[in-house]
């Protein structure tokens, strides 16, 4: 292959904007995972705080560990050394196995003791009490739990700070052993970790879950324990890996198939290397495109834009397949772009329409796709045919293609046929016993189901908060909410009393109002008193009087300390649970209540209702399915938008009414008997499902344009026809391949679409040239 | 001099040798003296020292033992108490209050009297050495076993456990904390007379040994 200077120019110029925009990207670009890019923005309070939920809550953020195969004891042990080790890590916010060890209260918040427990709202810390107090613990002392008491009772006589940590002890407490965390049977040692990252970010995620693979080996090799997790994290990490690892296997050999194809087409390795320009400038141009415009690139939206992109292969096959025995490579280049830009346009037009679709991920989709595909269509038409080699094989001397077209063009076209399909696509959708669409969430990323039930027999076992109801307050600011939940607890007490619930948790339980904290303080005895105080109560007791100055000491003390706050609170080890709990946004706070054990929902709807306008119940899932909805219609209605324009744009090519009908036909009656088939082959339909229908429509409409185009001139139709086999066996190949995953998502656009290539190809040949009878003469 | 030094010390450490091959016996023997078929039960009189008191704390009551894993102490004088430990925990229940629960491990001196009991009332030398490094003293009409935690972690709180007894009949056993508060248990004949408030650990060793 020859190339002129000008050629050699444009060649040089093109690599070298190549090569520009890729530094480009790699400065810019950035890679985003929040899933939540994919969702409608929230049009309700539950919707705003299921999106918050889904990414941040507490709930999303735990994984359940379980050690097991071994002796208790050494499993109570590995636990111990578990926690100890992760908490060190930073990629746990906390870690615990239920050991309540007095030892773990950090030292400044000992003194708080007495702000934080109850006993001073009902009673004073005077003779009295004390002097019942220390009987108490004489009795104490000579039971079996003295031994762990003694070391305390100079400091804490009245025990309030066993009685702090029992209020901060989940309500349903999970089986014991040796202290620490187990099932039921007593087989598995169980253990609670929170990571810093939520649950939808990938990236984080897989370092906290590489750091508890890691842990489980160390186990494994030092004490013989088998350990396993489990968490939303944890399965967001594998399925991302799983999908990524297809998805490479898959590119690969659709990559090899394609050269192999195009090599069998085209006989050149030129020819080949040159089509495969145009495709890595609409790849780059994309990602420039929403670098540019977004700053970061959802993992999604490049994944499935290099699949939308993908069809900008055909338009090199074109001009390659249409090569003219004695016109040169721009001259056909010239012919073709009239059905060439009426395709491009028209797909790019209906991608526009994504842009407003108000889903973040589809818009830069559609930003993506637009640009990539412009790109490509431009470069096929500008810069590529000045590369090619001025004189090729023409397919309008092949032989077998004359053949193939006349026993194609003698096809019978029966119109009963389609009226046929129609009805049995219609009747498909009417009747599949399946829901047109999948509202479920989970299942775009399904995890295998032996992990899920794994996963909720353990949750179960620990009591962590039930996934689907929250309560969420809504206040002004921290010290409100602690109001309100102050004010709520009765009525939850009285929800567990009645069974609706087993448990709940919030952050009131941790800690008290400033207000109430005020009042306990107010009520602790001046240095003077409890001393006298403190003499008389020993007196007949066994207690030798001057044990208890550190007592003295720690209540003058908590006298003067300042009103623990929720800030000073979060930066203790033992503030985690409460930031889940209580977390500020921008100028308002929100309270969440998180229940176990949820039996009676109606129960709990009417405590809700009941509560005050400010206080919600979140129904996680039925939100989640209201917010799906909302995204389909949303979605839809860019689709009937989409449509209209792409017939728009047809119609102001083409201007004739017959010649659009014959180039719209075929994509409609595909897309209908696509939705037909995947009904009746029990498909609920998913956000991919659409974007692959789209994608199909592109295609078939490309088809039908240039079949339409390749009008009455033998040669022109041999060379179409050529160009038509390639570009579609291409694409089926590609998404054939797709098909076979075993990923849903992946499986869902390559069935989608290879039904879509066979079928528009079909009817794109069939409807677009008229009958055979009216031709032959 | 100097040549007979070599001599005489290997003559002592081949009685050491042998000296040790018959005390191991003599435990055996003891040991499987003491084996009483369970259920078992047996009164007891406690005394608890501690740095934090001015007198002993002083309670009474009856120990029942039906397994290695199971053991109740009832308290009957001064108030009613009634502890049950089922493997690994402990339930404490007194009148009128709530229930207590806690492990095991959080209360040393109850493992060690558990697994010293255990032993002794199935007979077996064995698992009695397990955890503990014993060694005995006296005769059979004064005889007394030194248990030594063998797990150094236990030992951080439990330094020692003293039973002492006469002839197939256990009478005290007698815990030393490491932070100076010990608990002595007179069981059985040794429990049967009244204790004086303000007893000493020196006189209740003599009643021990008695």
């Amino acid at each position: 292959m020859k190339l002129t200077r000008f050629a050699l120019l444009l060649l040089f110029l093109w690599i070298a904007l190549l090569a520009g925009l890729t530094w480009f990207v790699q400065q810019q670009l950035q890679i985003g995972t929040d899933l939540r890019l994919f969702l409608p923005s929230p049009t309700t309070p539950e919707q705003q705080l299921l999106l918050e939920e889904i990414g941040e809550g507490p709930a999303s953020r735990v994984m359940v560990i379980a050690l097991e195969g071994a002796t208790p004891e050494q499993l109570a042990d590995s636990s111990r050394s578990l926690v100890e080790r992760l908490q060190e890590s930073p990629y746990f916010r906390l870690v615990t196995n239920g050991e309540v060890s007095l030892d773990s209260v950090p030292d400044d918040l000992l003194s708080y003791r007495y702000l934080l427990s109850p006993t001073l709202d009902e009673r004073a810390l005077d003779a009295k009490y004390l002097h019942a107090e220390l009987q108490a613990r004489a009795q104490d002392l000579a039971s079996p739990a003295g031994a762990f008491l003694e070391p305390w009772l100079s400091r804490d006589p009245t025990l309030e700070l066993l009685k702090v940590m029992q209020r901060w002890q989940p309500m349903q407490e999970p089986n014991r052993l040796f202290d620490v965390w187990f099932d039921a049977k007593g087989e598995q040692a169980l253990l609670l970790a929170q990571t810093r990252a939520a649950a939808f970010d990938p990236d984080q995620q897989r370092v906290a879950v590489d750091a508890l693979n890691a842990e489980a080996e160390r186990l494994a090799r030092e004490d013989g324990v088998k350990m396993t997790f489990s968490g939303a994290g944890k399965f967001s990490v594998m399925m991302e890996e799983r999908t990524r690892g297809e998805a490479q296997q898959l590119g690969t050999a659709a990559t090899i198939g394609m050269i192999v194809l195009l090599l069998i087409a085209y006989r050149r390795i030129g020819s080949v290397v040159l089509s495969a320009l145009p495709l890595a400038s609409a790849g780059l141009a994309g990602l420039a495109a929403v670098s540019a415009l977004f700053g970061t690139v959802h993992g999604i939206t490049l994944a499935f834009g290099f699949t939308l992109i993908g069809v900008a292969q055909d338009y090199p096959i074109h001009l390659l397949s249409h090569r003219h025995a004695t016109r040169t490579p721009v001259e056909v280049a010239r012919d073709i772009w009239p059905t060439l830009a009426t395709g491009v346009a028209s797909t790019c037009i209906a991608y526009l329409t994504f842009l407003f679709s108000g889903v973040v991920g589809l818009a830069q989709l559609a930003c993506f796709t637009v640009a990539g595909l412009a790109v490509a269509g431009l470069t096929t038409r500008y810069a590529l045919p000045v590369l090619m080699a001025p004189t090729g094989r023409d397919f309008g001397d092949s032989v077998w293609l004359d053949r193939l077209w006349r026993r194609m063009e003698r096809l019978p076209r029966p119109v009963w046929a389609g009226a046929v399909a129609i009805v049995a696509a219609l009747a498909a959708i009417v009747l599949a016993p399946q829901p047109m669409w999948e509202s479920d969430l989970s299942k775009l990323t399904p995890v295998p189901k032996e992990l899920l039930i794994q996963d909720q027999a353990l949750r179960s076992e620990l009591g962590t908060p039930d996934v689907r109801y929250l309560l969420v307050i809504d206040a002004a600011d921290a010290e409100y909410a602690l109001q309100r939940l102050e004010q709520l607890d009765e009525s939850l007490q009285a929800l567990v009393a009645e069974d609706a619930i087993a448990g709940y948790d919030h952050a009131g339980r941790y800690l008290p109002t400033a207000e109430k904290q005020r009042q306990r303080q107010a009520r602790l005895p001046e240095p003077a008193t409890l001393r006298a105080d403190v003499a008389a109560a020993v007196r007949d007791t066994p207690f030798r009087p001057d044990v208890f100055e550190p007592l003295l000491e720690d209540v003058e003390r908590a006298r003067h300390l300042r009103i623990l706050t929720i800030e000073q609170l979060r930066d203790s080890p033992l503030g985690v649970s409460v930031d889940m709990l209580l977390t500020q946004h921008g100028d308002r706070t929100t309270a969440l209540v998180t229940f176990s054990g949820v039996r009676n929902v109606a129960a709990l709807q009417r405590f809700a209702a009941a509560a005050g306008a400010d206080v919600t119940l979140l129904d996680t899932k039925n939100a989640s399915e209201t917010l799906v909805t909302h995204q389909r219609v949303k979605i839809l209605w860019s689709l009937a938008v989409a449509a209209v324009l792409l017939a728009a744009v047809v119609t102001f090519s083409l201007r004739r009414a017959s010649r659009v009908y014959r180039v719209l036909a075929p994509m409609a009656l595909t897309t209908l008997l696509i939705i037909g088939i995947l009904q009746a082959a029990g498909v609920s339909m998913t956000l991919f499902h659409l974007i692959a229908l789209i994608l199909a429509a592109g295609l078939g409409l490309d088809y039908a344009l240039f079949f339409e185009h390749a009008a009455d001139d033998p040669m022109e139709q041999r060379r179409t026809l050529h160009a038509l086999l390639v570009c579609s066996a291409s694409t089926l190949m590609v998404f054939a391949l797709l098909a076979t995953s075993t990923l849903p998502v992946l499986r869902a656009i390559g069935l989608t679409v290879s039904l879509g290539v066979v079928s528009n190809f079909v009817l794109a040949l069939l409807l677009t040239r008229p009958s055979a009878a009216t031709h032959v003469t | 001099m100097c040549l007979h030094v070599p001599a005489w010390s290997a003559a002592q450490s081949d009685s050491t040798a042998g000296d040790i091959e018959s005390t191991e016996q003599r435990i055996d023997a003891l040991i499987a003296r003491l084996a009483k078929p369970a259920p078992a039960t047996i009164s007891f009189t406690e005394v608890r020292f501690s740095t934090l008191l001015k007198t002993p704390l002083i309670v009474s009551g009856d120990l029942g033992y039906s397994g290695p894993e199971s053991l109740d102490r009832r308290v009957t004088t001064p108030y009613r108490e009634h502890t049950a430990i089922r493997g690994e925990s402990v339930k404490v229940e007194r009148e009128g209050e709530k229930p207590r629960s806690f492990a095991l491990k959080h209360a040393p001196e109850l493992r060690g009297l558990l697994s010293g009991f255990s032993a002794m009332l199935l007979g077996d030398a064995a698992a009695l050495r397990k955890s503990f490094n014993v060694e005995l003293g006296g005769d059979d009409d004064a005889w007394s076993l030194k248990l030594t935690p063998a797990d150094s972690k236990r030992s951080r709180r439990l330094r020692q456990i003293e039973v002492t007894g006469r002839q197939s009949e256990p009478r005290c056993f007698t815990m030393t904390l490491a932070d100076g508060g010990s608990s002595v248990l007179l069981l059985g004949n040794a429990a049967m007379e009244p204790v004086a408030s303000d007893v000493t650990a020196i006189a209740l060793q003599r009643r021990c040994a008695e």
